[in-house]
């Protein structure tokens, strides 16, 4: 299901792109980081560890080498758990850019952002339409949007079988209804996994009101 | 999670933020990002370039399945379902899939029958009625059926004169 959401994330930008055209630059790289992707949170990285430098160390070792030890410590472990949001289809708008901050040691500087977005986000139990692309004995792959759906045979109607052949398919014995590569089909999500980069469900169509979507150009 | 194994569209268990969210129906997402597009190409020389995979995936998507390709139908059909007491979720899933029949939409978004009968329980329970005889409940249902009969009649006329 599609939606419109107003999300925030943290940009770095360095200083070399301050000056007159200090908003697009954070607007183009917004663009260019966010659009496209699936995050599971909304900032730079997945988790954020915050590094302290805290100084040298002189260790002395029996061979007599000298060794220096960077010490570092953890200074806090950044979760911004709000749960996934799906993937980011397209910026539709910037609502508010904050101050910049800038960051210790380094000189970038930080901008919260508040954009306008439309998400891609799939439900367990929802029913939606998709297009199958591949089809073999385990079952078969559709693509709703930017998102992957498997239906195992175990899920499709006892009373379609696998043909295999040039144009693999699911026939039902009479031969009415078939699933191959390119068909619509609507079904049902019931499970979803959610990776770094992508979601991908399985799916149903063992259901009433599912399956094969008659030809659109017959109902009208 | 132990939050994403409740999750359940079926039942309208999804995250509050998507609950409050705004909803898109699919000729609502292909007029956005088709707009997007043109853009796009006026202001690059590659569009194709600028686009992610996951844009062009639902570009094609949408326009695929967008049951209603006017814009005015499409602000109409957003209109018509905004009349009954439905959550953007359903909304939008009975504004993609056009089911014809009670029964269709019923299995499409199961939740719109829990919602009705739920605020009949709670009519019946502020009424004081809880023992009511089992005929009012089929009573209160088929009042139901029939507006959701209503609506649908509605969408498929909107379809008609597009």
């Amino acid at each position: 299901m599609f939606f419109h959401m107003v999300l925030e994330r943290n940009m770095q930008l360095h200083p070399r792109h301050f000056g007159r055209d200090l908003r697009d630059k954070l607007v183009t790289k917004l663009m260019k980081d966010v659009e496209g992707t699936c995050r599971l949170l909304n900032c730079d990285s997945t988790l954020m560890f915050f590094f302290n430098f805290l100084g040298i160390d002189v260790i002395e070792r029996e061979d007599s080498t000298i060794h220096l030890l960077c010490v570092y410590c953890t200074c806090y472990l950044c979760y911004y758990g709000s749960g996934h949001h799906g993937f980011v289809v397209a910026i539709t708008g910037i609502d508010n850019v904050g101050k910049g901050l800038i960051r210790d040691g380094t000189g970038f500087v930080t901008f919260p952002v508040k954009y306008q977005c439309v998400v891609f986000r799939p439900f367990k139990g929802e029913i939606l339409e998709a297009v199958v692309t591949m089809v073999n004995k385990m079952g078969f792959f559709a693509e709703a949007g930017p998102v992957q759906v498997f239906v195992s045979n175990h899920l499709i109607p006892d009373d379609m079988e696998f043909q295999a052949g040039d144009i693999p398919n699911y026939t039902t014995y009479d031969g009415s209804v078939k699933i191959q590569k390119e068909s619509e089909v609507r079904l049902k999500i019931i499970g979803t996994r959610v990776d770094a980069t992508e979601i991908f469900c399985i799916g149903t169509i063992k259901d009433d009101f599912l399956g094969v979507i008659s030809d659109p150009g017959a109902n009208s | 999670m132990s939050a994403e194994e409740e999750e359940n569209a079926a039942e309208l268990k999804i995250p509050d933020e998507f609950l409050k969210a705004k909803c898109l129906m699919n000729c609502e997402v292909s007029l956005i990002l088709e707009h997007k597009y043109e853009q796009l190409q006026q202001m690059a020389d590659d569009p194709m370039n600028q686009m992610s995979q996951v844009f062009e995936k639902s570009l094609q998507y949408v326009k695929r399945f967008s049951r209603y390709k006017n814009p005015d139908a499409v602000r109409q059909v957003r209109e018509i379902l905004s009349r009954y007491q439905l959550a953007e979720f359903e909304l939008c899933v009975l504004g993609n899939l056009c089911p014809e029949t009670v029964e269709e939409a019923i299995a499409m978004v199961p939740s719109i029958k829990v919602h009705s009968l739920s605020r009949l329980q709670l009519f019946m329970f502020l009424r004081g009625k809880g023992n009511e005889p089992p005929d009012f409940i089929t009573r209160g249902r088929a009042h139901d059926d029939e507006a959701i009969e209503k609506m649908l009649n509605d969408l498929s006329l909107i379809k008609k004169f597009e």
